[in-house]
């Protein structure tokens, strides 16, 4: 029976035991979930057990958007279960592997139902209708669920209009396995309650009871007390009886290793970019003056996990591809918001998605990728935006705002018509500083205030127009940023690439040694031998196509590494940049 | 200034630094060297507690034994707002004496079970553990009702009282001594409560909760 029981759905808790910002301590079949209601309503059923070192996540901290584990403070996203943030990786984006497993969840009778490998929806109850039940307290009894459904079947309860009385008319409506519906009458009075067993363990249970009506004040508490007594001195009596009987040896969960879908290597593409989601636009709006902003939901499934920082590549109608930051809020996966500025000199990326892509179309993109992480760890955070350039930092501020972590986002725009994502904007509250319509100077100015005080600990991110990047990185490393402190994200790379040396590339693990000619590209060299390298923009710009340099001296023609990083000459952005020695060995 | 007579480890040392920091009481710390040096039945502790048990209070000359006692004197003399042990009312009295006695009933269960798991008491540790389901049980069954009535404390009133105090850290080391919370959603709900009164500190095996949702 418990065999049969991993396919259909079951009760495993109460609507009514998922406040906001709490973690349920939940278990069927012998498998234990952590269960939370993330502030957008939405309920995450997963494996009871961080990834990192199988603590309970029902210890953890669920701060509405994320769920925190307690040991060491890993976090996972709301709806995909990805981790987000690694505090002792606080530069680094967590691999997407790292993936909680989750159950389905379903809120319907005042009841959260899940299942392992549920076949088919959760099933119509005769007898309820939505919306004026009555969930009762859950018994736990610790009992085998047959036991218990057997039991049951002799249950008496007054109906809800009789509660004072005695004597009632019991008949046996319906009983299955699990579940069994009751119909009490006493005189005019008519009660349905459907009790279902949940099978925590084999020898460990809850009842779940619902009645087909509900009730106000004293008189619904003068019921669920009515019930509580009557099914808690039936607990103890199913309790005594199988005292005696050995108990059945508790149900030995599987643990998956990494799901099937994320343990793949994806698929090798002539051109090497990957578009392996289809959204569809469910909303394009004028977010602000020349902007326009794209709500993309996923046409099946749910999106992957993202973070902070991280961007998608949107292959357009007209073949073209471009590369938009997510805006996103922690834990809000039901859609990926992007805004996009139409270029007055646009090649066709933002003029297509203006022009031509509507509300509905459908497009492809690409997982997100995240080469702008953001830590969670400085004592204060300074973001500066240009311009669109407000769109990935706009995802960080509202990351560190959920947190309660130190942060100023300067926001520098022509004028408040430009400032986009006005909703976005005024959650994140003082910490918005917006710098409206200053001269190329004014900018430089105002800069040099809000970088004035840099101390220890502190950290900047910039993204905007290459001038205004360009000056505020020069403020900030004149009054005292280390590079390793300020982190910034180009649009596009607007260095005139010179392609015309040609030099030879080892790659150390493939085995395998190439020619690179004048006019090709270490990438494209690479990919016509079948080596298969993630790329995104293809200009330098921003930092997927990464290599690390084991021998040799690149020439580095990107905008995606600081200072610091050109000088150490370990790493090399295959896309655009080359080698000034004859030979470059990589860690390919 | 008040002298605690302290061991970290003990949940009912710990409802005093609790209650102390909540209603932010200053005092100090006599750190007790109760496992493995037995300091408890020490002579000079024998002097200030005959039975050789902790916590112990000296304020200014006045030295007093027992937890759930502490808290009863530290509430009456050191809370301004006069809630957490509400002298005018003695419904409320009534009700907080029978929690402060069913505290007592989880020290001798839960904590008995956590003694014998973490440091090797020779108890009946399947008494210890059914015992405390079986408080766990009634307690569990009593929060399901508050919070069915609309309320959120142990007692009948708006806010927590000295009950929610002498309760709380046993219950939150149940775990220590083999006693799994699954079984009762509603006391694990109430803990959070207890985890977001202000001034809340925690102890080894005490984890804080998370900030509540703020009112839309």
């Amino acid at each position: 029976m418990l065999e049969a029981a991993r396919s259909q759905w079951h009760p495993i808790a109460a609507a009514h035991d998922l406040p906001f910002r709490h973690v349920f301590h939940g278990q069927l079949l012998g498998r234990e979930f952590a269960v939370w209601r993330a502030d957008d309503g939405y309920i995450n059923i997963w494996e009871n057990r961080c990834l990192h070192r199988g603590v309970r996540l029902s210890i953890g901290i669920n701060d509405g958007r994320e769920l925190k584990c307690q040991y060491h403070g890993w976090r996972y996203s709301n709806r995909t279960a990805g981790c987000t943030y690694i505090p002792a990786h606080p530069a680094d984006a967590p691999a997407r592997t790292i993936t909680n497993r989750t159950f389905p969840a379903v809120e319907r009778y005042g009841l959260v139902w899940s299942s392992e490998e549920p076949l088919g929806e959760v099933p119509d109850v005769a007898g309820l209708a939505e919306g004026k039940l009555l969930a009762l307290r859950g018994i736990p009894v610790n009992a085998p669920a047959d036991k218990v459904v057997e039991k049951l079947k002799a249950y008496r309860f007054q109906p809800t209009g009789a509660i004072d009385g005695n004597g009632a008319e019991i008949a046996v409506e319906a009983a299955q396995d699990f579940a069994v519906a009751l119909r009490s009458r006493a005189g005019a009075a008519e009660t349905v309650g459907v009790f279902f067993v949940q099978p925590v363990d084999s020898n460990r249970s809850v009842i779940r009871g619902v009645l087909d009506q509900d009730a106000e004040g004293a008189a619904r508490i003068a019921i669920l007390r009515h019930h509580n007594e009557r099914l808690s001195k039936l607990r103890d009596e199913v309790e005594r009886d199988v005292a005696n009987a050995p108990a059945p040896a508790p149900i030995e969960p599987i643990y998956e290793r990494v799901s099937a879908e994320l343990a793949e290597m994806p698929e090798l593409t002539a051109h090497g970019r990957k578009a392996a989601l289809r959204v569809a636009v469910a909303r394009k709006w004028r977010t602000a003056d020349g902007i326009a902003g794209f709500e993309l939901r996923p046409v099946k499934g749910i999106l992957p996990t993202f973070q902070p920082g991280a961007h998608i590549d949107v292959h357009m109608p007209n073949g073209e591809i471009r590369q938009y930051s997510i805006t996103n809020g922690p834990g809000e996966t039901g859609s990926f918001t992007i805004g996009v500025k139409l270029e007055p000199d646009s090649k066709g990326g933002s003029k297509c998605m203006h022009e031509t892509v509507r509300e509905g179309d459908v497009l492809a993109i690409s997982e997100p990728r995240n080469n702008f992480p953001l830590r969670r760890d400085a004592i204060k955070t300074i973001f500066v935006a240009g311009g669109i350039g407000i769109t990935p930092l706009l995802a960080m501020a509202q990351a560190l705002k959920n947190q309660e972590l130190t942060h100023e986002l300067h926001y520098f725009a022509q004028g408040e018509q430009h400032l986009a994502f006005a909703d976005r904007l005024a959650e994140l509250g003082d910490a918005l500083k917006p710098h409206l319509g200053l001269s190329p100077d004014a900018t430089g100015a105002e800069l040099r205030r809000v970088l004035a005080e840099y101390r220890n600990g502190m950290h900047l991110y910039i993204c905007g127009p290459g001038p205004m990047l360009e000056a505020a990185r020069r403020i900030a490393a004149e009054q005292g940023w280390p590079d390793s402190a300020v982190h910034f994200e180009y649009f596009k790379n607007t260095n005139k690439i010179d392609d015309s040396s040609s030099f030879e590339v080892a790659l150390a693990r493939s085995c395998v040694t190439l020619q690179v000619p004048a006019g090709k590209t270490i990438l494209q060299v690479m990919r016509e031998s079948g080596i298969d390298v993630p790329s995104s923009c293809e200009q330098g710009a921003c930092g997927t196509c990464v290599a690390t340099v084991i021998e040799g001296e690149p020439d580095h023609q990107d905008v995606y590494l600081n200072d610091a990083e050109r000088k150490a000459g370990t790493k090399i952005m295959t896309c655009v940049s080359r080698a000034k020695s004859a030979r470059l060995v990589l860690d390919i | 200034m008040i002298t605690l007579y302290d061991y970290e480890l003990s949940g009912n040392c710990y409802k005093l630094r609790l209650l102390m920091s909540i209603l932010g009481i200053d005092h100090k710390t006599v750190p007790v060297d109760f496992y493995p040096g037995r300091e408890h039945k020490s002579e000079w502790f024998l002097k200030l507690n005959p039975l050789g048990q902790l916590p112990v209070i000296d304020d200014d000359g006045l030295v007093l034994r027992d937890a759930q006692a502490i808290l009863v004197y530290l509430a009456s003399k050191y809370d301004p707002s006069g809630t957490w042990y509400p002298r005018e009312n003695p419904a409320l009295l009534g009700e907080i004496s029978q929690w402060l006695a069913f505290a007592d009933g989880i020290t001798g269960t839960a904590s008995a079970a956590r003694l014998h798991d973490a440091l090797f008491y020779d108890f009946d540790i399947d008494a210890a553990r059914a015992g405390a389901h079986r408080l766990f049980r009634i307690l569990d069954e009593h929060l399901w009702f508050v919070e069915q009535e609309g309320r959120q404390w142990i007692c009948s009133a708006p806010q927590p009282t000295i009950a929610d105090i002498a309760c709380f850290p046993y219950i939150m080391l149940s775990e220590e001594g083999g006693i799994s919370r699954q079984d009762y959603p509603a006391i694990r709900r109430w803990c959070d409560r207890v985890k977001r009164i202000k001034g809340f500190i925690v102890m080894s095996g005490v984890f804080p909760a998370g900030p509540a949702r703020a009112a839309a």
